[in-house]
């Protein structure tokens, strides 16, 4: 088992630890698509080692040609010295290959305990040892530092908690080399660092990560080395001390990162929406104003309030007690409808579940708010609806072969697209997105930002959520800190320092999050 | 997630044409080696019968089309059949004209489906459910009507339709032409059709585009109801009888020509025509099945297999295989 990196792969390499997994000219072609060019790299046991590129660079199929998940097409994989097929994932996995995935891929129903243990569940003559999986559940749990019970119902949990369950999950089952892919896509800060106590304790034992993210600064926090991946070629692997933000940027995109939050500044104009002291369900006495022309940003932890704010003013639950106006009047907003109605539009923050029509296609999925428009009182406009999902397509350059295709065949950046281009010919005031490109890659994330700036130009007003401080930093005119259900801070472009920002997000640094949401 | 490759898939209507133009091939492949294996088919008394037998079914699973779109299934539409015979009979013997009977007879269909759709959107109860309970329960209401007895239909005029043709061809077929052209324009070229797509591919999606999630499903049940009480006028006209037990397991019937006709019971993928041609496959099937001599067990040991052919094939065709 002697490490043949160095000499197939010239990349500085100090790490000490031995080659466990080396990829050599491993290669993946799709009909009519390169999808991985051939790659040589190796990873040594005991490294985090970080992958970053573009949505279709071609790192999905590397994590499917490790987990076993695709068939690679040529090249050969060496696992501790040794030929691997990796035919099937049940092969990856007794290699002591695992994988956490950005969408959590438990049983829902199920309990934490349950799910710890599924496939593998303790069972003395055929039944199942209920109690002990619960006990020896919350010991694995608690060893890692979360604070979460073993014997709940895993949907009772949040998405960063879930995902803390999948990782803890991962990390029993003898692993040796686990894959995380954009692991805090859903997390909250508090959340994402135990998750970061957790790789790093895994790294110490010996175990080789691979974390993809499109998180800047997480990969500096965490890895040791980082690979950049474009357009399914390995364009590098640095030592991540010899490197920064600017060159993997630049090594993924071709583009600087200043270009990447593109602000544009407007003279606000009239109130579009006000809400006076509205309180509802998970927030109270909340005012705040959105004016034509700005972006409000609303920074705070998830659970903190703020989407259950914004979907209150979107109709989906009532208000218990405030106001909220509409170009200076009062509105009852009762139903998504009267939202609609009024002029409001919202991208949620779950395009798989909310966002999208998965398996019909893309044309559709533009031209639903609109369907009334394009049509008169019987019939649907067929020459309107190809040309508004055409121009809709051209405008916000989604890549489909045509608008027949299936929102499903996109790639993650692409349907995210649509949830927001479905707006544009809607022609609505005031745009509420909410956490607009969580899994979404820097070139995409650039171009929904411009997008922003293109609804402002013509009079809108967004109201943009974010769990990620430096894009509503950077793009907000007004930012509102929200912490447990109330609005704690308001600040002005760039008004505060990330430190503040962050405190006021958190407050008492012991402060509990309420697991049940 | 990112998805590496764009796959290339073809437009969606291009597939549908294809994949009814295969069922098309596939009934007159039937007709065919049907005519030459027995003389009996080809005969235009034959013909007629067959288009009368298909009509009904085929009527029915239009309606039902629309439901499985949106993700639901109604297992009632037999029992709504039957139910709508013993209404129009009931009617008519009391002396009420014809056009009275029969609309009553659909308003009846109507508000079926309305229950149906205050079930599923009101208190949450799931499709299957709902309409498994109407499914029994109109048996029973329609026992009790009649305490159990068929009633006799004492207009000639009212029968006499059903028996008769124009311009050569049976009205009962056309009849399935009266509803399905309607049908198609309303699925694929009004809103309300797109709506149906998109609360059966994603109902939160769609809420959030502002698409009134409640009312599509009201709608989408309450056609279902009016076809199944339209075929109930047709089959009281056609056997000259009410009787709530008529139509026994046509829900079934319905369901598999919807299926075999392309619709996918996940919701969000169904045409119009698909479930027509399937009607008739069907049809043939039981009347070639019946010429032939073939115990009429083994007609539904072949529908059966047909479906899990027909079905594992499509899904084969959309997973790009």
């Amino acid at each position: 088992m002697t490490s043949t990196a160095q000499e197939l792969h010239p990349a500085p390499v100090l790490e000490p630890g031995r080659t466990i997994l080396e990829l050599r000219g491993l290669e993946k072609r799709y009909p009519g698509t390169h999808a991985l060019k051939p790659v040589n790299l190796a990873f040594k046991s005991g490294e985090i080692h970080a992958i970053v590129g573009e949505n279709g660079a071609g790192k999905s199929t590397l994590i499917k040609l490790l987990t076993g998940v695709m068939p690679r097409t040529s090249g050969e994989v060496v696992w501790e010295g040794q030929p691997a097929a990796l035919a099937t994932p049940h092969e990856a996995m007794a290699l002591g290959i695992n994988a956490v995935h950005q969408e959590v891929v438990l049983c829902r129903h199920l309990t934490v305990a349950a799910n710890m243990f599924l496939g593998e569940e303790n069972s003395r003559f055929g039944i199942l040892q209920q109690r002990s999986m619960v006990r020896q559940a919350q010991k694995i749990i608690d060893d890692l530092g979360f604070d979460l019970p073993a014997h709940v119902t895993l949907g009772d949990l949040t998405i960063g908690q879930q995902q803390l369950i999948a990782a803890a999950r991962a990390t029993v089952r003898g692993t040796k080399f686990l894959i995380f892919d954009e692991p805090t896509a859903y997390l909250t800060r508090k959340e994402a660092d135990q998750l970061f106590t957790l790789i790093r304790r895994l790294k110490g034992e010996g175990v080789t990560i691979i974390y993809i993210s499109h998180r800047m600064e997480e990969v500096f926090e965490l890895a040791d080395r980082v690979s950049v991946l474009r357009d399914g070629m390995l364009v590098g692997t640095r030592n991540i001390a010899e490197t920064n933000d600017a060159e993997l940027v630049k090594m993924m995109i071709n583009r600087s990162i200043e270009q990447v939050y593109h602000k544009e500044h407007f003279t606000p104009g009239a109130a579009i929406i006000e809400a006076r002291n509205l309180s509802g369900k998970g927030f109270e006495n909340v005012s705040m104003t959105v004016r034509a022309g700005e972006i409000v940003g609303l920074y705070g932890l998830i659970g903190a309030g703020r989407s259950e704010f914004v979907t209150t003013l979107y109709g989906r639950h009532r208000k218990s007690a405030g106001q909220i106006l509409w170009a200076g009047k009062e509105v009852q907003v009762k139903s998504e409808h009267d939202a609609i109605k009024l002029g409001m539009a919202l991208a949620p923050e779950s395009r798989r579940d909310q966002g999208l029509c998965l398996n019909l296609p893309v044309g559709l999925n533009l031209n639903l708010p609109i369907y009334k428009r394009i049509s008169n009182n019987l019939l649907i406009s067929s020459a309107q609806e190809k040309t508004q999902a055409d121009r809709q397509i051209a405008d916000l350059r989604i890549k489909t072969p045509t608008r027949g295709a299936l929102a499903s065949s996109l790639s993650g950046g692409n349907q995210q697209k649509i949830v927001i281009g479905k707006w544009l010919a809607h022609g609505a005031k005031l745009f509420i997105f909410d956490e607009p490109t969580v899994g979404v890659d820097v070139g995409t994330k650039a171009e929904i930002y411009r997008l922003f700036g293109a609804l402002l130009s013509k009079g809108a007003g967004i109201i943009l959520i974010s769990s990620y401080l430096p894009e509503v930093y950077e793009l907000a005119d007004t930012l509102h800190v929200f912490r447990r259900g109330k609005l704690v801070a308001t600040h002005g472009f760039r008004g505060a320092s990330h430190e503040d920002i962050l405190t006021q997000a958190l407050a008492e640094k012991q402060e509990k999050q309420g697991g049940q949401i | 997630m990112s998805t590496e490759a764009i796959a290339v898939e073809k437009p969606k209507r291009n597939y549908n044409v294809l994949f009814g133009l295969t069922l098309l091939a596939l009934l007159v492949l039937l007709w065919i080696v049907l005519s030459v294996a027995t003389p009996s088919f080809a005969s235009s008394n034959n013909i007629a019968n067959l288009l009368r037998q298909g009509s009904m079914i085929a009527i029915m699973a239009v309606g039902q089309t629309f439901v499985i779109i949106t993700g639901g299934i109604d297992l009632s539409v037999g029992a709504v059949v039957g139910f709508a015979t013993v209404v129009a009979a009931m009617m008519i013997n009391a002396g009420f004209p014809i056009w009275l009977a029969i609309l009553v007879t659909l308003l009846v269909g109507v508000a079926i489906g309305m229950f149906h759709g205050f079930g599923i959107v009101k208190m949450g109860l799931p499709p299957f459910i709902i309409t498994l309970a109407t499914l029994t329960s109109l048996r029973g209401i329609g026992l009790l009507m009649t305490n159990g007895n068929s009633i006799n239909i004492n207009s000639d005029t009212f029968t006499a339709f059903s028996r008769s043709s124009f311009i050569g061809i049976p009205n009962l077929f056309w009849m399935v032409i009266l509803v399905g052209i309607p049908a198609y324009i309303f699925l694929h070229h009004s809103r309300w059709g797109r709506y149906l797509f998109s609360v059966g591919s994603n109902a939160e999606a769609s809420r959030l585009s502002g698409v009134n999630v409640q009312r599509t499903i009201y709608m989408a049940y309450t056609l279902s109801g009016l076809c199944a009480a339209f075929v109930g006028v047709l089959l009281a006209a056609r056997i000259g009888i009410g009787n709530p037990t008529q139509a026994e397991g046509w829900e079934l019937q319905a369901i598999a020509s919807s299926v075999i006709g392309g619709t996918s019971l996940f919701g969000a993928v169904g045409s119009v025509h698909g479930p027509l041609l399937g009607a008739f496959i069907l049809a043939t099937i039981n009347n070639g099945a019946n010429l032939l001599n073939v115990n009429s067990f083994w007609q539904r040991i072949i529908t059966g297999a047909l479906i899990i052919i027909i079905v594992y094939f499509d899904g084969l065709r959309r997973r790009g295989k």
